[in-house]
């Protein structure tokens, strides 16, 4: 920082002191384009009469000495007292602008520095801060879909658990309904069997019964009451 | 209660026919009537009847064992019609047979089959029940058809069963 400030010094004066000492050469093409017409048309007035001086200034020779004053002044080097005055203006407006001007600019770089710093901190913490909500983002998000795909996987679990039992399930009612169907036609065929069995006892029976009634004479019911005496006196014996 | 009804009935048709003197008479006619009110399911179910008058009613019995019965019997079955308890008159008249033996130190036994007992098998079998039971049993014999063949006896609650009914009914159970 210190050695900014000493170039900015040193430059300026550098170019001051070339503009003094370059000034001095200068001071001989300095002159006016009055005075140089002046000194021409002087010595001719001097040495020559006013017909002789009207002729000398119709010869070219002394027109391009009359067209050599009217040319330009030195554009890189001004008069010597514009350069003093220049000089002295810019030792001032140099002092002021190091005392006062230089102060503030510095000031106000530093200033700007100093919040283009505070910006940069704050767009770091910003980005900081935006990393960590991006990365808890993305936690969240590894942990959502980590959470997506557990849910994914319980809920296929779940389904062929669920086609599992439905499966099992309807074997077992499969079966049940076999069983019972089985059992069903089984009863039935036993029911039959016995429906059967009662219709074919009652046929015979009833063929018995006729039987018996054709054949229950007055013998065989005479028989039958004794042999009903007999055993009932046989059986207090 | 239903007991307490038909006994209660008994016993004063048993009252009433001892008053009138001859109570193995009347027991006998009831007995008899009894058996015949068993099989007519349509002289049960008149003599049952609340829509018919009491009156008409006393006259189906009066008709009925008009000739058959002695008076005692018909005003004892009248009175029972006519209180409205023909229904139970069978049962009621089994109570009177019993309590009229009973009073002759006898029990009653009623013997069905298809045919009449000569008198030396109803002897014989007299003979047997007494020996069975140890009771002094009265044979009353029931002629039933459907009995078929042989005889069943009923001796109170017990019964002593040797029909061809009975034995064709054990068949029948057998064949199921």
């Amino acid at each position: 920082m210190r050695h900014r400030r000493a170039r900015f010094l040193v430059a300026p004066l550098i170019a001051a002191l070339g503009l003094i000492v370059l000034a001095s050469p200068a001071g001989a093409s300095s002159e006016s384009i009055g005075a140089c017409i002046s000194e021409h048309l002087e010595e001719m007035i001097t040495h020559s009469d006013t017909d002789h001086v009207l002729r000398e200034l119709r010869e070219e020779s002394t027109q391009d000495d009359l067209e050599a004053c009217l040319e330009a002044p030195n554009p890189i080097l001004p008069e010597l007292n514009e350069i003093i005055w220049g000089g002295a203006a810019f030792l001032i407006l140099f002092v002021v602008m190091v005392k006062k001007g230089f102060p503030a600019v510095k000031g106000a770089m530093d200033a700007r520095a100093e919040r283009i710093r505070a910006d940069l901190d704050a767009a770091e913490t910003a980005k900081a801060d935006a990393q960590a909500v991006q990365a808890d983002y993305e936690a969240r998000l590894a942990d959502a879909q980590g959470e997506v795909a557990r849910l994914f996987e319980e809920a296929r679990a779940s389904a062929d658990q669920l086609r599992a039992d439905l499966t099992a399930r309807a074997e077992a009612d499969n079966v049940e309904m076999r069983d019972r169907a089985t059992a069903d036609i089984e009863a039935s065929r036993q029911q039959a069997i016995a429906d059967l069995r009662t219709e074919v006892a009652g046929i015979a029976l009833g063929a018995a019964e006729r039987v018996v009634q054709s054949s229950l004479d007055e013998d065989a019911q005479r028989r039958l009451i004794d042999q009903y005496i007999d055993e009932v006196t046989g059986s207090d014996d | 209660m239903t007991d307490g009804l038909v006994a209660g009935y008994a016993d004063a048709l048993f009252a009433v026919a001892s008053a009138e003197g001859d109570p193995a008479a009347v027991e006998d006619e009831l007995f008899r009537f009894a058996q015949a009110l068993r099989v007519d399911d349509d002289l049960q179910s008149s003599l049952a009847d609340p829509g018919v008058p009491a009156s008409r009613r006393q006259q189906i019995v009066e008709d009925l064992l008009d000739g058959r019965a002695g008076s005692t019997t018909v005003a004892v079955v009248s009175m029972v019609v006519a209180a409205g308890r023909a229904s139970r008159l069978p049962a009621i008249i089994d109570a009177f047979v019993e309590r009229s033996a009973a009073s002759r130190n006898k029990a009653v036994a009623t013997v069905r089959s298809a045919v009449e007992l000569t008198d030396e098998q109803r002897e014989r079998l007299t003979a047997a029940l007494n020996g069975a039971t140890g009771k002094d049993v009265e044979v009353r014999v029931v002629i039933d058809a459907s009995v078929l063949g042989g005889v069943v006896t009923e001796i109170g609650d017990d019964i002593i069963d040797g029909s061809v009914r009975h034995r064709l009914s054990q068949l029948r159970e057998s064949f199921r």
